[in-house]
This record gives structure tokens, C-alpha cells and sequence, in this order.
């Protein structure tokens, strides 16, 4: 699946002055199977970018387009489908259930589309660095450890695209690396591209496109 | 897992108070209906003639007696009378005005004569086949029917002269003859047949063509007047019939009185105790839906979480209509046992008080739990689908 940002203008941003390279007002295509690091600093519009991308806001001009279909006109069973197949996400909030433990919150979207075995998953939290937490509610994770179960909740569906909105701002370089390996790894298997927010940590991958706010 | 996610902000207490409400509203509901219905069928059956049909006639005072006022309806007497609300149909009750005998015509009975009273009422008054109630020159029989005291006084007569005596069944099958006779000395005879009983008429009971050919052929000439009419009053308005006929210095059988009285009272009262149900069920419909909201909005962040997850909105919709339609469903099966339980008693109380009401339990009031069910579940459904894509 293509997404194409069509002069997309989020109107709380309208007022402010975007640098020549912004992809805000232009037209901006994110090809299937890209790698995309998306780098830019506060304020500048990253969650803005993710919800937008998402179809969770509507209130830009222009239009977002997933192989040259407007969303806007996409019907709730439509989205559903996308969802659950085509996009995941990890949110800055991480959006969790705080008193859920670990393997409830994996399980929850993983029932969906029954992606991985329950082993799977808790060998996954173990490359992760968090296998104990298993069966700990969520809500008692430290940030980064949260982060870390939000990423593996976002792996565990089939995806053409996954958007992460700073997934690793609370991880130390070395489980953050951990994790983007995962990220990568899962993408290739599918084919699917990515696109990662960033204050400007790059995390050393070589990625496919940048694009600018 | 959802249901943990779902409902786990609840106010406990509110909900008590929406179920109570529901129980309170159900359990009122099927017993107004029930008794509403069961009360108006009261008498139905027991007579020929209609429920809510009394038989009236003129006080008789010291001053009719000396002909001074007079004893008989004209018909703007009766059109005034039907043009009040609370009455349905006004009928003269048509006497004979010729010589007419009635005698037993049947090897099963012996011989009996004698000179008779026959009247005639309307069809619409009486609880009988409108077929059956009919009659022309060519019909096999004339349709009649007797006083109850009638077959009484056959049965002593019977009694009297070792024979063995007829039940209603029997009395039904045996044949009769009118003979009718005009001043000259004519006469006419023709077979005859009861089809029912009354308590409340003195006298024979004819179908109207054949008051109509008698009068006709048979008449001594003199005109004949209306001393008895019928009355059909509205359900539960029977008081107002009441009043009716004291202004009008009218009469009728005491206890026909008593029980269109009785009825109208308890009918009133049941539909009292209806109209506070229904809105019971409303008042604890809009709780609910107001407790929905709440559930709704306290789980706002789960709700939208698992749409962003992928979950459909149908599944969560029906997660909520579920989880309200077991809660009234109990509400309703617990309303259905303590219904039952007070019927139980309020027959008793009921048949106490001489009225004997049909123990059967009444399809519509079942019906109106299951309609207020029904009610709750789509409400729930909006609801819960308003506050889901709200989401969305």
C-alpha cells in the first residue's frame, strides 16, 4: 500500500512558517517497503504527522491517500480491515491498558489475527529484555519497559506499514537498538515499510528515505 | 479479557437503581395488564347478554301508578341518552302486542302450555352467533331465549310428574312451538328452539323479524310501547352510567349494577397502576440510558484504544447490548417469578371478594414484558452504537 500525502496542511500548523523541505503543504509519496525516518523537533508536528497518517484527524486541507484512495471517504468496517491488516502503530502515549499485565495487552491485539503463539510472544519479550514481566501489570512498567511492550503489541499483526511515534524516546541506545532490530526483521518478512519519528536520534540505521516537518 | 476492559468502571449503586426501577416497572406492568384484561373479561360468558349491558326501565312511582306520568321511553328519550360519551348503544327492548302461547313439542318432555311475554333486543347486545340470531318465514325453527327461572320451573314441573329433569344441553335439543293468534281468532304456529339462557330478562327473548311478522299480522291494533331499553356502558365508566340513569329516575337490576360497578372500580384502578408502570419503565429506561452514557464516557480511552487496535465497533456494540440484555433479562425473569407469586395472592384476595377472575395468565400482559424487554435492548444497542462511533 502507497500513501501519498496530497498538500496535506494540518490547520493548527497553517499559521506557522515550514522550512522548504517540510512534507507539510507538498505532495509526499511513501512507497511500499520504504524505511522512513521522519526527524524533527518539538512541536514541529510528529503526532500530527502519525494521526493524520492514521485517519484518527481530519482537521487538515489537502488529502491523504492510500493507493489513490482519499480516507476520508473510508467507512468504519473499511477501517477496521486496515487496521487490524495493513497499518500498526505505536503511539507516543503508547496507549496501553495500565491494569492489564504484559501478556494480556500482547494477547489483546494478537487475538485479532492470531499472528504468533503465546511462546512466540513471550520469547519475543524476552529478546526484549522484559520476558519476566509477563504476567506484571502494565500500569507498574517503568516507561521504557512500556515502550518495549507497545512496540512488540504493534509487531503482533500483519502490517504494510507501521508509523511509531518516538517508540524509543524513554530506551537506552542498546534496548533501542534491540527494538529496531525487531522492527526491521518484522518489516522485511513482510514486505512492509515503516516510518519512525524522531527528535533526531537516528539509532544508526541506514534508512531508505528522511523526511522533514 | 474485553469485558474486563469494558465494564470495569462501573457506579454500581446507579445500576442498582436503574435495575430496581426496571423490576419496579415490569413486575407493575404485567400485573396491571394482567388484571386490567382478566377484570373486563369478568362476566363474559356467564350470560347471554353482553358484560357491560344493563336492562333498564322507569322508577314506577305513586304517580305513574295514577297515570299521571308515564312509564314508557319515547325515542328522544333514547337518542338523548346515546348521545352521552360514556354511553356505546342505547336499544328498546320490543315487547309483543298479540296473543302468543308457547307449549312443549317433544316425546322427551310431556305436554305443556301456556300464554307468554316475549321481547326482543338488538344482536349487537347479545353474546350469540349474530347467525344464530335471526329468523324468517322459511327457518326450520324461531331461535329463543329463556329466563334461567324458566327451565327452573319446567325442571319442578318435570320433578313434579316423576320425569326426569333436563340440563341446558338437553333443554337446547328438545323441541317447542309458539302459537300465535290474532282478536279474529287466527292462529299460526311455529317450531321453536332455545339456543341460550339469561338471568337478567323476565321474559321470552325473539329474534327481531319475528316480533316484527307477529306485530304485523297478529296485532290487536293498539300501539305497542317501550317499557324496558338496553344499555351498553364504556368499560370503566360504568360510574358515569350510574349517574346517568339516577338523573333520569331509571331502574335496573341490583346486581347487574353491583358488577359493572365492581368492574369499573377495578378497572380504573388498574389502569392507574398501569399508566405509573409504563412510566416506570420509561423513568428506568432513561436511567439506564443515562448509565450507559456514563459507562461509556468513564471508559472513553479503552473504548478508543481498541478501535485504534483494529477492533470492529459492531464487536463492542454487541459486547455492551449483551452485557445489558442479560442484566434485564434477569430483571425481567425475576419480575415474571414475583408477578406470578402476587397473582397468586390476589386471586385469593380477589376471589375473596367474589370475584372469580379466569386464573389463566393473560398473553398481552406477557407480551408487554416482552415488549419493554425489547424496548431496553434497542435502547442499549443506540445507545451503546452512539457512544461507540462517537469514538471512532
Amino acid at each position: 500500500m502507497n500513501i501519498h500525502f496530497n498538500q496535506v496542511m494540518p490547520k493548527p500548523l497553517s499559521s506557522i512558517t515550514h522550512g522548504p523541505d517540510s512534507i507539510w503543504g507538498r505532495d509526499v509519496e511513501l512507497n511500499k517497503g520504504e524505511h522512513i525516518l521522519l526527524n524533527a523537533s518539538s512541536g514541529k508536528g510528529k503526532s500530527t504527522f502519525t494521526m493524520t497518517c492514521l485517519g484518527l484527524r481530519k482537521d487538515y486541507t489537502g488529502a491523504v491517500l492510500y493507493d489513490g484512495e482519499n480516507i476520508s471517504a473510508k467507512k468504519p468496517s473499511e477501517w477496521t480491515e486496515i487496521r487490524q491488516t495493513k497499518l500498526s502503530v505505536v503511539f507516543q502515549d503508547l496507549q496501553l491498558f495500565p491494569h492489564l499485565s504484559v501478556g494480556e495487552n500482547l494477547l489483546l491485539k494478537n487475538n485479532l489475527t492470531n499472528t504468533y503463539t503465546e511462546q512466540e510472544l513471550r520469547d519475543k519479550l524476552t529478546t526484549l529484555g522484559i520476558g519476566e514481566k509477563w504476567d506484571q501489570q502494565c500500569g507498574l512498567l517503568s516507561m521504557g519497559q512500556q515502550q518495549r511492550v507497545a512496540i512488540l503489541r504493534a509487531l503482533s499483526q500483519p502490517y504494510e506499514w507501521l508509523i511509531m511515534d518516538e517508540p524509543f524516546s524513554h530506551l537506552d541506545k542498546e534496548n533501542a537498538n534491540i527494538c529496531l532490530q525487531m522492527i526491521v526483521e518484522r518489516s522485511k518478512e513482510q514486505d512492509a515499510g515503516f516510518v519512525l519519528t524522531t527528535l533526531g536520534d537516528d539509532h544508526g540505521y541506514n534508512y531508505t528515505k528522511e523526511l522533514k516537518l | 479479557m474485553l469485558k474486563e476492559i469494558l465494564f470495569k468502571n462501573q457506579d454500581r449503586k446507579q445500576l442498582f437503581i436503574a435495575m430496581t426501577g426496571a423490576f419496579l416497572g415490569m413486575t407493575f406492568l404485567l400485573s396491571s395488564i394482567h388484571y386490567l384484561i382478566k377484570v373486563n373479561q369478568f362476566g363474559k360468558g356467564a350470560d347471554i347478554l353482553g358484560p357491560n349491558t344493563i336492562i333498564v326501565q322507569k322508577k314506577v312511582t305513586n304517580a305513574s301508578t295514577l297515570g299521571m306520568t308515564k312509564t314508557d321511553f319515547t325515542l328522544k328519550e333514547l337518542d338523548k341518552m346515546r348521545a352521552e360519551s360514556f354511553v356505546q348503544d342505547v336499544q328498546p327492548i320490543v315487547s309483543n302486542n298479540f296473543n302468543i302461547s308457547f307449549r312443549t313439542d317433544d316425546k322427551l318432555v310431556p305436554y305443556f302450555e301456556s300464554d307468554v311475554f316475549i321481547q326482543t333486543i338488538d344482536k349487537d347486545f347479545l353474546d350469540v352467533k349474530v347467525k344464530e340470531w335471526d329468523w324468517t318465514k322459511e327457518s326450520d325453527y324461531v331461535p329463543m331465549i329463556l329466563p334461567r327461572d324458566f327451565l327452573v320451573m319446567l325442571n319442578t314441573f318435570m320433578a313434579a310428574e316423576g320425569i326426569p329433569q333436563v340440563s341446558d344441553e338437553l333443554a337446547k335439543q328438545l323441541n317447542f312451538k309458539f302459537r300465535l293468534r290474532d282478536p279474529d281468532g287466527n292462529k299460526e304456529y311455529f317450531p321453536a328452539k332455545i339456543i341460550g339462557f339469561t338471568n337478567e330478562v323476565a321474559s321470552i327473548l325473539v329474534p327481531k323479524p319475528f316480533m316484527t311478522y307477529g306485530n304485523d299480522n297478529f296485532s290487536d291494533g293498539t300501539p305497542s310501547k317501550i317499557t324496558q331499553i338496553m344499555i351498553a356502558g364504556k368499560e370503566s365508566e360504568f360510574g358515569l352510567v350510574e349517574n346517568m340513569l339516577k338523573q333520569r329516575g331509571l331502574e335496573s337490576k341490583n346486581a347487574q349494577m353491583v358488577v359493572g360497578r365492581l368492574k369499573s372500580v377495578v378497572g380504573t384502578l388498574f389502569i392507574v397502576v398501569l399508566a405509573i408502570s409504563i412510566i416506570a419503565v420509561f423513568v428506568s429506561g432513561l436511567v439506564l440510558i443515562q448509565y450507559l452514557q456514563l459507562l461509556l464516557s468513564k471508559n472513553a480511552y479503552e473504548v478508543r484504544t481498541l478501535l485504534r487496535m483494529g477492533y470492529a465497533p459492531q464487536e463492542l456494540i454487541k459486547r455492551f447490548t449483551k452485557y445489558f440484555g442479560v442484566l434485564f433479562g434477569i430483571v425481567g425473569g425475576i419480575s415474571l417469578i414475583v408477578f406470578l407469586l402476587m397473582k397468586l395472592y390476589l386471586d385469593t384476595v380477589f376471589e375473596s371478594g367474589g370475584l372469580y377472575l379466569d386464573s389463566s395468565i393473560s398473553i398481552w400482559s406477557i407480551g408487554a414484558l416482552v415488549l419493554a424487554y425489547g424496548l431496553f435492548i434497542w435502547s442499549s444497542y443506540r445507545n451503546s452504537r452512539l457512544g461507540i462511533y462517537s469514538e471512532y
